[in-house]
């Protein structure tokens, strides 16, 4: 063996690039803008959710609520209109279609499969919008299949988890 | 000798230190031209200032300096493919135009507006000259691009290379402007070397091993004179000039071509030697492009495919022992350039000059070192423009002349140390 091949690992080379001593020279700039995030409970239970969520520190995310007990009804399978619903914000009622005109992601979170009309009409709006969505349902096996079976038409990213903190994590991994 | 701060402010060009600041306000060296010759080829990995990017070229000809990890995950884009309109990332398809804004997240929905709220680092990367150019600092003191005359005459009259030495930038810098050590250890490529040998100058380097040394400002450095005695009555003058903060010039050999180096830091412990020859007045002759890419002259051999010299301190530079006995070689290692780097990567990786003795004979040395101090100094603590970034102090030249003793060489040589196209180097 050559003294030359004894020291393979060259400027230019992966051996060399991928070290630790290398990493400490990757340029250090945090993300600039954060995602625009809507995290809308579906149901009662997922509103017990997303009300242990607005305490903690986000970047912006608006945190709303459907209820499907005091919605007005909502035609989802009408003439290819979109249909638009009433959400419960901090500040009062508002319409989904003013809350999405600026957000690129929308999380829908359940635990039951009352708000599926809802999800429809989220789905549907985000599609038309390019708007990012991401379903958690959170509940035990087949006591949560029908709010699996109502989300997974309109959620990009769907997690069934009995661990209600991943709504959370995930909310923080992807900068909401 | 230097205290250690100091040391350390001189030797630090990483984000945020005073040195590295200094080397923002102006345009560097990165890559050779040739490394990224074809729109839509490869990506190339760069590293310099201690910062680690991704070099590419797109489809439309436009080159890209970006973060070389992707804002996704952190996968570097080195292996990502060059397509139209940016470089897509191979682990997740994230792709990025030259600027290094994201133009596409394939896992978002068709029409999303997520990427545009997803921006890698990027940095302006030109071509002036054979050579790209990066600014790294702040866009609104951009300069205008660089005009030395090596990049600015016509390509068949220049030729620029790049080697990879293992330390500091300033020792391997200091070794440009230290004109004493060039008859002891460069005094075998006086006699042998085919882009420096037969010049009278040789001779004056090789009869007078005790020259005297000056040391004069000028707008955009120093010039750094070294006298030796010529025929009676006459010295042999050798004119260095040094632009901040890192070009150096050697004086010309007859009728060789000029040449002369950019010391860029790669990291604290590494830089790029951007190394040129290149003629005012005349094209470079094949058989000086020869000797020039066979390693010859300032420029070296490689290890097939990469920057790293054939000569590196994995193999003790090749010493030869026989050759040094001969005197062949005065340290052993062959070439100029290889003999340079060999010395200056022995020091250490940086090294501590703390524990020098100096001499002043190593006047040059040691004004710049003041200089470059100064001037990260005056910049951070007053925003003041560095000497360097000005265009006007690139339009220079080294020079080798012989004048009578009486004569001042700043006097005489006004107007040969100006770079004034059509005008031939003054060399002897």
């Amino acid at each position: 063996m050559t003294a030359m091949t004894t020291r393979p690992t060259l400027l230019n080379s992966c051996a060399f690039a991928a070290t630790a001593a290398e990493a400490r020279f990757r340029i250090n700039a945090k993300p600039q803008t954060p995602r625009s995030t809507r995290v809308v409970a579906l149901d009662a239970g997922a509103a017990a959710v997303v009300r242990e969520l607005v305490d903690h520190t986000w970047m912006g995310t608006r945190f709303l609520t459907f209820d499907a007990s005091t919605a007005p009804p909502v035609d989802v399978a009408a003439d290819g209109r979109l249909a638009d619903i009433v959400l419960l914000s901090a500040e009062g009622p508002v319409q989904l279609s003013d809350e999405l005109i600026d957000a690129d992601f929308t999380m829908m979170i359940a635990t039951a499969n009352d708000g599926a009309v809802a999800a429809t009409v989220i789905g549907r709006a985000c599609v038309l919008r390019g708007i990012m969505t991401a379903g958690v349902v959170v509940g035990e096996g087949h006591q949560v299949d029908a709010a699996v079976n109502a989300l997974r038409p309109h959620a990009r990213v769907l997690l069934v988890t009995n661990d209600r903190n991943d709504v959370a994590g995930i909310m923080s991994a992807v900068g909401a | 000798m230097l205290r250690q701060e100091i040391n350390e402010l001189l030797t630090q060009t990483g984000p945020g230190t005073p040195m590295g600041e200094l080397f923002r306000q102006y345009w560097i060296p990165v890559l050779l031209a040739d490394e990224l010759d074809e729109p839509g080829g490869p990506p190339v990995r760069v590293k310099v200032l201690s910062e680690r990017m991704i070099a590419f070229r797109d489809n439309d000809g436009q080159y890209g300096l970006i973060d070389e990890f992707c804002a996704h995950r952190g996968a570097s884009l080195w292996f990502g493919n060059n397509e139209v309109g940016g470089l897509r990332c191979a682990y997740h398809g994230w792709k990025y135009d030259v600027t290094g804004q994201c133009v596409e997240v394939p896992s978002e929905p068709d029409n999303s507006t997520f990427c545009s709220k997803v921006k890698l680092t990027g940095y302006p990367l030109i071509k002036v000259g054979d050579v790209l150019w990066a600014h790294l600092g702040d866009p609104a003191t951009r300069p205008d691009p660089p005009e030395f005359e090596w990049l600015t005459v016509p390509s068949d009259q220049t030729y620029t290379s790049k080697r990879w030495q293992e330390c500091n930038w300033l020792q391997a810098l200091e070794g440009g402007i230290d004109s004493s050590h060039v008859s002891w250890l460069h005094s075998g490529g006086l006699r042998n070397d085919p882009l420096f040998k037969g010049s009278k100058g040789n001779e004056y380097n090789l009869n007078d091993m005790r020259p005297f040394f000056e040391v004069v400002d000028s707008d955009g450095g120093l010039y750094v004179a070294v006298r030796r005695n010529a025929e009676e009555g006459n010295y042999y003058w050798r004119i260095t000039p040094w632009v901040l903060p890192a070009f150096t010039m050697v004086p010309p050999r007859g009728d060789h071509p000029v040449h002369g180096h950019f010391w860029v830091p790669i990291d604290d412990e590494n830089c790029w030697v951007f190394t040129f020859d290149y003629l005012p007045t005349r094209p470079l002759t094949e058989g000086e492009l020869t000797a020039m890419r066979e390693g010859h002259g300032v420029h070296n051999e490689y290890v097939p495919g990469t920057f790293r010299p054939l000569q590196n301190k994995d193999n003790d530079y090749m010493m030869n022992r026989d050759a040094q006995r001969r005197g062949d070689t005065f340290s052993g290692v062959k070439g100029i350039a290889m003999q340079d780097a060999s010395l200056q990567e022995s020091m250490g990786p940086i090294v501590d000059r703390t524990k020098e003795r100096l001499v002043s004979a190593d006047s040059g040395i040691i004004k710049a070192r003041r200089k470059l101090v100064q001037a990260a100094q005056d910049l951070r603590d007053h925003g003041t423009t560095p000497p360097g970034v000005d265009t006007k102090h690139h339009r220079i030249r080294s020079v080798s002349i012989v004048l009578p003793k009486e004569e001042s060489f700043l006097e005489s040589c006004r107007d040969a140390l100006v770079a004034t196209p059509g005008v031939r180097q003054t060399t002897v």
